[in-house]
């Protein structure tokens, strides 16, 4: 309306009303601490031999970025699908997640993974250095040669890998029964490592005079040429006794066995092989025993392998050590008849050592076994002299999963040469610590091989990272490692265990086909968001979300605090499910 | 067009001729006929406004600062108690710049209970910030709201119109109620000058330091200073539309009067009908009519009583401690007048009592005898009976 | 936010003077982010008026219209007659008050306006005692609590009063109580009031005060969450004043809150059994009315 009616036009008012805001007030100078992202590291991948970044590889596949969790698996180990049969996934036991309810399975979600690179839904890419020109020749193609070659490969190095056997893969094709680790899966992971350059030559034997040529033609060697031969029983009548890996191979090199069914066979062992040769001989109708000298808890073996064995119908005899091997000939009618086999009763002596019984022969008591074959898996041990790295040598570095020595050119030990766990993942690890080790002694020389090797180390060691040896994110990462009462697991709601389909024990034992499925995607997925990611930002935004002074910044998918505003009150600190942030004393 | 109605009426009338948008309200005696006419306006369309019938008188002002705030009329009423309860928010409409409008009806303060005619209640908020305008009879009454808003609305200071209880509240008169169209030509819908929107987003009425809160006060000062000026405008542009003159003040026979009354309210009415008395037995009486209270016309009281010999203030209030509290106004405006008159107080008609035009002849009379002031305040028509029971 | 159903948007501005780590600072970040910008708040005094920002700042992007201690119902009521004068039914408006502002000098005004059924969400963040005024007990201060005017001996003796059942008994079609350290549910709840236009909701905030409460500033989410974990403040909402719904079942013991804070420190394990009694007792009761027990 008109103003003449109303002359406040004439009047200024002054009252309160706001004309500015508070983003004056730099409330920063409040602050005595300033919390920071401080991602730290998750058990399971100080667990793991070959130092996978699991939290990560699992934030990942959460996501369903199903190629991004491939190559962080790829960063650090090149069998995935592999690994995700037959590893004995210490990661698992070490799982936060298992202190709430049921730990991830880490294992069946590196099968998912390793499965999907190589049906080709996913294909990943891996990093690699420019050629560096220098050449390394690899004794033996089982994982820790292959991870050495891939590896090595990866860093710029020319490779050239020399097998024995006609094809591949070491215990992983000879050794492994394809009911655990079929052959295309594993034929798969190793045209992935030649994808990226290395030459492998099968039967080509290297020997002792070999060797000594390697120094001409190549910078240096790596040698992985695992534990070839058996471990022989020695007692009367031992050589009666099938040597167990011999007989695995000859199963993978489908040799005739003459082996009859609906026979009775012992296994002399505990261990994977042992158990290996009873699953393979059910599976061909003759019942197997285990015989083993100590008791089930005590076996090398996996026991959950050992169960399944059981439940295919194997018998496990503990506490029993053959002693004699007597008889099989032939009866008046010309058939054969069984052997008899004399078995020492054992027992437990009062001494522990690592939890394992210490036994004794329990006085005079024996046992006799007639049985129609046996088998022997009590070991095995390098098949040569020169597979061994020489002892009291001047120049050699003993790293935590192989052993350098410096001889005309650089000669790398590694695998179950010089692993105390005799495993798959311990073998890549070997192979990627010699890799890492060459190539340090390559640019920076000997004295650099063992800074350079802690300073890539998985929280406290022994496991180390390619990523963090390449100057990744993860090198940032705190190596403090986050334990389960650092986990806010009001954030997690109870959830149990995806589980796979497992073939019926009266099933399995008709075929060598794989016992387990591997999950679903959207099982793989679902069972992925079960994991904590201890340590690291998953993006969950819960600091953002609290954060009384709307000081937590995103930019580019990463987040920082603006410390215009921030107090440091602690609480995004506090709250961060996965303790992937820490508080730091301001300096005033 | 002109018909007989109660004061209440006239001022439920004006509301709706002022168009008012909310009423929040509490009923009190005397003031609950104003409230149910406008309830019945609003339940009726005849005004259209949201009336909010809330708990307590507090929460009346509450709910009108909310109101006005958000850039609308409001309106409500009360008295006595009501008021007092009131007491925290007149500050807080004021010191927050609203031009709200208020009738309060003039009524005792308990204990005891009484429901009848005493000023105190109205001017023991004199401090808070308001304007205070006071009637004289219903028609004044309407007239004044009308005025309130218009003055208000110039100044961004909240209004309170002042009846008596009953005598005025209660009683019928002839009044001339205008019809729509005449008061849109003298009262325009009202155009806020600032409100809560959520198009411009502010606060309003927050935490103020040392550093700002005198200015702010200051211009609280300043604004008032502006209401007589203000307002004399405004009565000559409502005595063109009306033909009524709504002076701040009004003087009558005070040329040549010897002793001159002060007062407020009906007893202006009793006052008239004396004074005529007196001249017409040759005494120099005048009157003059006090309308605005708040802000307190010095200026006019100055010039039209400097000079004069003596003043008689007919006070129906007190404060305690202190005098009549029109007298105790009066004196301390004509302290600084060249000729300051003799300022006689009286105290007279609390709780209903009467005041007759004989009362206001006795005030003459006691006036004229006295030389000078003996006390601060004489008080009229005591009981002296009841007053010697006091010993025992 | 990445991974959670709330919005990126914030409505609130950091430079504000609440301490560091308030709960009520929360309670009104989340608070804004359910009511978004067609919001009207009307603040009655209390911590939050500080928070707000003194004259000439904002610390909010809504307007706010500050008022005096007891007015918050009555002015929102006030606001709310208004808007509707000028045609103006999208605008939310907000009463925003603490345990003062609702529970003691507030109470009347709020009454009122819920009696009337005026059409506003009328909220209390709870930090259990008049903290702007230096932590001066209120009737929403619990049983067992030293505070500035409930020192030594003189520990706060009686209950905390209930004002969800208060606001119950009017019948308003909803009221609820929620926590900040349950932000969805917190703020679902502020959705669901938004969008239940035409009646009185009320909404009761668990909003941690470390300062007040004798805990460090970074613990303030952690019992906002005990809280609630122990079914020492219950989530839970009520329909038309008779329907419940209970949102979380806690099986905590008292302990585990109670000694998060220093205001607690003097209780002995009597007193302290006596609590687990009382929060019991009253959460049997919750569990009859809302279904989950016969009787």
């Amino acid at each position: 309306m008109t103003d003449n009616k109303t002359p406040h036009h004439k009047i200024p008012l002054f009252l309160p009303h706001s004309s500015t805001s508070t983003a004056a007030n730099k409330t920063g100078s409040w602050r005595y601490v300033r919390p920071v992202y401080d991602e730290k590291t998750s058990p399971c991948s100080a667990a793991c031999p070959a130092g996978e970044d699991i939290a990560r590889i699992e934030m990942l596949l959460s996501r369903t970025l199903i190629q991004e969790a491939c190559e962080t698996i790829l960063e650090e180990n090149p069998f995935p699908a592999v690994c995700g049969r037959v590893c004995f996934h210490n990661c698992e036991g070490a799982c936060n997640r298992g202190q709430m309810d049921d730990p991830v399975a880490i294992q069946q979600l590196e099968r998912f993974i390793g499965d999907a690179a190589i049906s080709k839904t996913e294909i990943p890419q891996i990093k690699t250095l420019p050629g560096n020109g220098k050449k390394v020749a690899i004794a033996g193609s089982g994982p820790a040669g292959l991870g050495a070659a891939y590896f090595l490969a990866r860093l710029g190095f020319a490779c050239e890998v020399f097998e024995a056997a006609s094809e591949p893969g070491g215990i992983l094709r000879w050794g492994i029964p394809t009911y655990r680790l079929p052959r295309g899966v594993l034929q798969k992971e190793i045209r992935r490592i030649k994808e990226l350059g290395v030459t492998l030559n099968c039967s080509a034997p290297v020997n002792a005079e070999m060797l000594k040529t390697f120094k001409n033609r190549y910078d240096a060697v790596f040698i992985g040429c695992g534990h070839g031969r058996a471990i022989d029983l020695q007692f009367e009548g031992a050589q009666k006794a099938i040597n167990g890996l011999q007989f695995l191979h000859n199963i993978r090199a489908r040799h005739e066995m003459s082996l009859n069914s609906k026979r009775t066979a012992a296994v002399i062992g505990g261990g994977n092989t042992a158990i290996d040769v009873a699953r393979t001989l059910i599976r061909l109708g003759i019942d197997p025993i285990i015989v083993y000298r100590r008791r089930r808890q005590d076996m090398p073996a996996f026991d959950p392998e050992l169960q399944m064995a059981l439940d295919e119908g194997v018998t496990l005899k503990e506490l029993l050590t053959p002693i004699a091997i007597k008889g099989a000939g032939r009866d008046p009618a010309g058939r054969q008849t069984p052997y008899l086999v004399t078995l020492q009763k054992m027992k437990v002596s009062a001494m522990q050592i690592e939890g394992r019984a210490r036994v004794i022969p329990d006085g005079d008591q024996t046992e006799t076994l007639e049985i129609d074959y046996i088998f022997s898996a009590i070991g095995a041990e390098p098949e040569a002299v020169w597979h061994q790295a020489p002892t009291g040598k001047s120049s050699s570095l003993n790293l935590s999963h192989c052993k350098l020595i410096k001889d005309d050119i650089p000669i790398a030990y590694g695998g179950d040469l010089t692993n105390r766990v005799k495993s798959v993942a311990d073998a890549v690890a070997s192979g990627k610590q010699a890799a890492i080790a060459l190539d340090t002694y390559f640019k920076y020389g000997w004295d650099a091989v063992n800074k350079a090797v802690a300073g890539c180390q998985v929280g406290s060691g022994p496991a180390v990272s390619m990523a963090m040896y390449l100057d990744d994110d993860r090198k940032n990462r705190n190596p403090q490692i986050v334990s389960f009462n650092e986990i806010n697991t009001h954030y997690f709601k109870s959830a149990s265990r995806a589980s796979v389909t497992v073939l019926p024990p009266g099933d399995r034992i008709q075929t060598f086909l794989p016992v387990e499925s591997t999950l679903t995607p959207e099982a793989a997925v679902e069972e992925s968001q079960r994991c904590f990611n201890c340590g690291i930002c998953n993006a969950c935004d819960y600091c953002r979300l609290y954060c009384p002074e709307m000081s937590v910044m995103v930019e580019d998918e990463r987040r920082h605090i603006n410390l215009d505003y921030c107090k440091g009150c602690g609480l995004c600190v506090a709250e961060c499910p996965r303790n992937a942030m820490a508080l730091k004393e301001e300096n005033i | 067009m002109k018909q007989v109605a109660e004061g209440s009426q006239a001022v439920s009338e004006a509301v709706r001729l002022a168009k008012v948008q909310v009423i929040a309200a509490y009923p009190i005696t005397p003031q609950t006929h104003i409230v149910e006419e406008l309830s019945e306006y609003c339940a009726n369309g005849t005004l259209n406004a949201r009336f909010i019938c809330v708990e307590s008188e507090h929460s009346a002002m509450a709910a009108l600062i909310g109101a006005a705030s958000s850039g609308v009329r409001t309106f409500t009423a009360t008295s006595s108690h009501g008021l007092a309860y009131m007491h925290e928010l007149l500050h807080w409409a004021s010191g927050a710049r609203l031009p709200i409008v208020m009738t309060n009806v003039n009524r005792a303060l308990g204990p005891g209970w009484n429901i009848w005619l005493d000023q105190t209640d109205s001017l023991s908020q004199r401090d808070t910030g308001w304007i205070q305008l006071y009637c004289e009879d219903s028609q004044d009454a309407l007239d004044t709201t009308l005025i309130a808003y218009r003055l208000a609305e110039s100044v961004n200071l909240p209004v309170m119109v002042v009846l008596d209880a009953f005598f005025l509240s209660h009683t019928y008169e002839p009044v001339d109620i205008p019809d729509q169209e005449t008061v849109n030509t003298f009262l325009p819908p009202l155009s806020p000058r600032f409100q809560i929107d959520t198009a411009n987003p502010a606060a309003f009425n927050q935490f103020v330091s040392p550093q700002a809160y005198m200015e702010m006060r200051y211009n609280i000062q300043t604004a008032m200073q502006r209401v007589p000026g203000n307002y004399n405008e405004i009565a000559q542009d409502f005595k063109a539309i009306f033909g009524r003159d709504p002076r701040l003040a009004e003087d009558v026979h005070c040329d040549d009067a010897e002793i001159i009354f002060v007062t407020a309210g009906t007893t202006v009415s009793t006052c008239r009908q004396a004074v005529d008395r007196l001249r017409q037995a040759g005494e120099k009486a005048g009157l003059l009519k006090l309308k605005m209270f708040r802000p307190f016309p010095v200026d006019f009281f100055r010039q039209v009583l400097n000079g004069k010999q003596k003043v008689a203030v007919v006070d129906r209030n007190c404060s305690f401690g202190a005098s009549g509290i029109f007298a105790q106004e009066l004196r301390a405006a004509l302290y600084n007048a060249e000729a300051p008159p003799e300022i006689f107080g009286y105290i007279a008609g609390l709780g209903g009592r009467d005041v007759t035009p004989e009362t206001i002849e006795d005030i003459y009379w006691q006036t004229k005898r006295a030389d000078r002031l003996q006390t601060e305040n004489i008080w009229i028509g005591l009981d002296q009976e009841t007053l010697k029971t006091w010993r025992n | 936010m990445a991974q959670l159903k709330v919005t990126d948007q914030d409505y609130f501005i950091p430079g504000h003077l609440g301490c560091p780590g308030c709960g009520a600072a929360i309670a009104m970040k989340f608070a804004l982010k359910a009511l978004g910008e067609k919001t009207i708040v009307v603040m009655a005094a209390s911590c939050a008026s500080i928070i707000a920002g003194p004259y000439p700042q904002s610390s909010v992007k809504v307007p706010v219209l500050h008022t005096a201690f007891a007015t918050g119902g009555a002015a929102a009521s006030g606001v709310r007659a208004a808007l509707e004068m000028k045609g103006d039914t999208e605008t939310t408006v907000v009463s925003w008050a603490g345990d003062g502002g609702t529970f003691d000098i507030g109470l009347q005004s709020l009454s009122g306006a819920v009696e009337r059924n005026e059409d506003c969400i009328f909220v209390c963040y709870d930090n259990e005692a008049y903290m702007n005024t230096g932590v001066q007990r209120s009737s929403s201060t619990p049983f067992g609590v030293r505070t500035t005017t409930t020192p030594g001996q003189d520990w706060k003796k009686t209950r905390k009063k209930n004002i969800m059942e208060t606001m119950a008994a009017h019948r308003i079609p909803y009221a609820a109580t929620a926590s900040i350290a349950f932000p969805e549910d917190l703020i679902a709840k502020f959705e669901k009031a938004r969008e239940k236009k035409g009646g009185s909701r009320f909404i009761h905030i668990f909003a941690s005060c470390a300062t007040g409460w004798g805990a460090p500033s970074d613990m303030s989410v952690k019992i906002a969450r005990l809280a609630v974990q122990t079914n020492i403040f219950p989530l839970y909402e009520i329909e038309d004043g008779t329907r419940y719904t209970l949102n979380y079942k806690g099986d905590s013991r008292v302990e585990d809150y109670l000694q998060t804070q220093g205001r607690f420190k003097h209780l002995s394990k009597k007193d302290i059994s006596r609590i687990q009694d009382l929060v019991t007792e009253d959460w049997n009761h919750l569990l009859y009315k809302t279904g989950e027990v016969p009787s």
